[in-house]
């Protein structure tokens, strides 16, 4: 059974660009299944030695599967090629 | 070669613990000028850095005075002060482990403050908590 991919953003409440990060991020997960891609949001206020630990220098970041990918906003083609490029991954572990 | 003042200013260390040092042996006798004046060499002042630094370890000045000898000859240190170096060797990468996760909270942190001009959102989150 491939594992869930879980997609954290990591962000502060009165962040702009964490909004935007928000917005695009739902926009990119809508188009996986739960089953594939699971969603989560980190504060730095209330997890901040998880996000320390990660290597976040700044927000928004985007961790996938608890490692850090991106240190700011990515394009959608380069969120998806990553997430495809983890799927596949686990589609070549299941054989 | 340098004089008492001298390397007291540029080490931010006193006069006093200069000679402390050389009193018990931490240091070795430091060369004298024909006026009696102590005159240091750059090997003596990177003996007190050495110093200074593991001090800031919270080394002991008997750990310290140990590890001196050590560095002077590693090849024929004694197996009891090879440990103990390397004892403090791992206490050090410890510590320098946690001085970078601090620093790099402190770090996030200062990146996050001056992300936003009109405020600071760290500040703000621990208000409205």
């Amino acid at each position: 059974m491939p594992k869930i991919l879980t997609i954290e953003l990591i962000s502060t409440f009165s962040c702009q660009r964490c909004q935007t990060a928000r917005n695009f991020l739902k926009q990119v997960v809508e188009k996986f299944s739960a089953q594939q891609v699971l969603y989560k949001e980190v504060s730095v206020l209330e997890q901040i030695d998880y996000v320390v630990s990660l290597g976040v220098l700044n927000t928004p970041a985007i961790a996938i599967n608890g490692k850090l990918i991106f240190r700011s906003i990515p394009t959608k083609k380069q969120l998806y090629t990553e997430i495809d490029k983890q799927l596949q991954g686990d589609m070549k572990c299941i054989k | 070669m340098y004089q008492i003042g001298h390397i007291s200013k540029k080490l931010n260390i006193s006069a006093d613990t200069l000679r402390y040092y050389e009193k018990i042996e931490l240091l070795p006798a430091i060369s004298r000028n024909s006026s009696g004046i102590r005159q240091y060499s750059d090997y003596d002042i990177s003996l007190i850095k050495f110093i200074k630094r593991a001090q800031r370890m919270k080394f002991s000045l008997d750990e310290i005075s140990h590890l001196l000898d050590f560095r002077k000859s590693p090849i024929s240190a004694q197996p009891q002060v090879r440990q103990m170096a390397n004892e403090k060797l791992v206490e050090t990468a410890i510590q320098i482990q946690e001085l970078t996760t601090l620093k790099n909270e402190l770090q996030l942190l200062v990146n996050l403050c001056t992300g936003d001009k009109d405020h600071c959102p760290i500040l703000n989150g621990f208000e409205e908590k």
